[in-house]
């Protein structure tokens, strides 16, 4: 199986590449709206989707948005990548996922929720939002679509682990498996030529404790985004709460209870401004 | 049979015999099951957080969000159909953790505490209780017979 797994993850679809134009667009700074207007609408399917995203009320746009030139315009530079790499996720997200949660698109209303704390955490933290962090959040867990092709009945061996030998969830993959969807979701990610940072993120989403280098605030902030998300139950699978809580996050960031009991009111606030963001479909 | 599901910060009553009352996949939220057999009225609260003092501004656009002010809602609006206080039945279940969580948020521990002591400060007697641990619940009512079943990842439903 493991074998299967790793082959199909070099079959997957190269990522999308208006995101990459678009992002190298953007970094090269010497850009005009129109140019980059032109590259979004090359592209249909995301040209479409930033279209319904630019009027979600999480943009907080107050003009309505007619065109990619529009949206170009108003969002705004850390927006449009926002919107643009959402875009580019999403088509990833379809289907019907086997074992894990019963559609894929309720793996992706989790991912936007863990994407959308992120930010929320990291603006608490530092005043400022992270595109990088926002990314790895809603690329965490990735891996799972391509695990919930394969694992069929063992699936239900993985479950047996968790649940009468008090093993975590990514202990149980790795045992009955071989590889957990932290590891697979790292891998598509290579597949794909993300950055390091936001690899490193992706593969340790569950164990940023594991991670040598000092002073990595992504994978934490990933780690706690996904944690706090699935606490309250938002896109829960049937690993549910199977994952080992690492009480030092908490500490590294000075967080108090309050911080995080306010963040998740936030989080509902921002899912019902964000529908545009999370009905792909 | 009407499956009418209450979401996250949310609550439903009925009076409606075909209704079955269900919420997803709590984890630290909890579910406050509350049923009169006499005039066969129910209803269902699905509250996140203990405290409405956290956010006096959301607490008043969705009081649901909160254990403190949810709670007296699902009770007013299940007199309104014709329970009474006195006869209600009353089961609490969900406010899980994560795995080892010892020092972590505590959200769920918090959650059970809140409830526990808003019961106990109006006199209200927690009939059953399903709370705690670390995995997901599916609760549902029937608001036939008052049915309470709880479904964990763990396997069966049962009832409560």
């Amino acid at each position: 199986m493991l074998d299967k797994i790793l082959r199909t993850i070099e079959r997957i679809p190269a990522f999308p590449a208006t995101v990459r134009k678009v992002e190298e667009l953007i970094s090269a700074g010497d850009y005009s709206a129109a140019q980059l207007a032109r590259v979004i609408e090359l592209d249909q399917a995301i040209a479409a989707q930033i279209l319904k995203m630019s009027n979600s009320a999480y943009f907080g746009v107050r003009q309505p948005i007619r065109s990619i030139m529009d949206a170009v315009t108003y969002l705004g530079q850390e927006n449009i990548i926002r919107a643009v790499r959402t875009a580019g996720i999403s088509r990833f997200y379809h289907g019907p996922l086997k074992g894990y949660v019963p559609t894929a698109v309720q793996l992706w209303e989790h991912s936007v929720a863990a994407a959308l704390m992120s930010q929320i955490l990291f603006q608490k933290l530092y005043r400022r939002r992270n595109h990088q962090l926002y990314t790895a959040a809603l690329l965490h867990d990735v891996g799972k679509l391509v695990m919930g092709e394969f694992v069929g009945e063992s699936f239900q061996k993985v479950m047996e682990r968790v649940i009468h030998h008090g093993c975590s969830f990514l202990e149980a993959e790795e045992q009955i498996i071989g590889i957990n969807h932290a590891e697979v979701g790292r891998r598509i990610a290579e597949h794909w030529k993300f950055p390091e940072d936001i690899k490193e993120a992706i593969a340790f989403h569950h164990r940023p404790d594991l991670l040598e280098k000092e002073n990595k605030t992504i994978p934490w902030l990933v780690y706690l985004s996904d944690q706090i998300c699935l606490m309250t139950g938002i896109g829960v699978g049937e690993d549910g709460l199977a994952y080992r809580g690492l009480g030092e996050v908490i500490e590294k960031f000075n967080l108090r209870m309050r911080d995080v009991e306010e963040s998740i009111v936030e989080l509902t606030d921002q899912l019902e401004a964000a529908r545009g963001l999370v009905n792909i479909e | 049979m009407a499956t009418i599901v209450v979401g996250i910060s949310d609550f439903k009553a009925s009076q409606n015999s075909s209704d079955v009352l269900i919420t997803y996949a709590l984890g630290s939220c909890i579910a406050v099951v509350v049923y009169d057999p006499h005039a066969r009225v129910g209803g269902m609260l699905h509250f996140m957080l203990p405290n409405a003092s956290l956010d006096a501004v959301k607490a008043r656009e969705n009081p649901c969000m909160f254990a403190d002010t949810g709670i007296p809602l699902l009770f007013k609006a299940c007199y309104q159909l014709g329970a009474e206080k006195k006869r209600m039945i009353v089961k609490i279940a969900g406010g899980a953790s994560i795995l080892n969580d010892t020092d972590f948020f505590r959200i769920g521990q918090k959650n059970i505490t809140a409830v526990r002591k808003i019961f106990w400060k109006n006199n209200v007697f927690i009939d059953k209780e399903d709370t705690g641990q670390n995995f997901n619940r599916t609760v549902s009512l029937g608001i036939a017979d008052g049915r309470c079943t709880v479904k964990s990842a763990q396997g069966m439903a049962r009832e409560l």
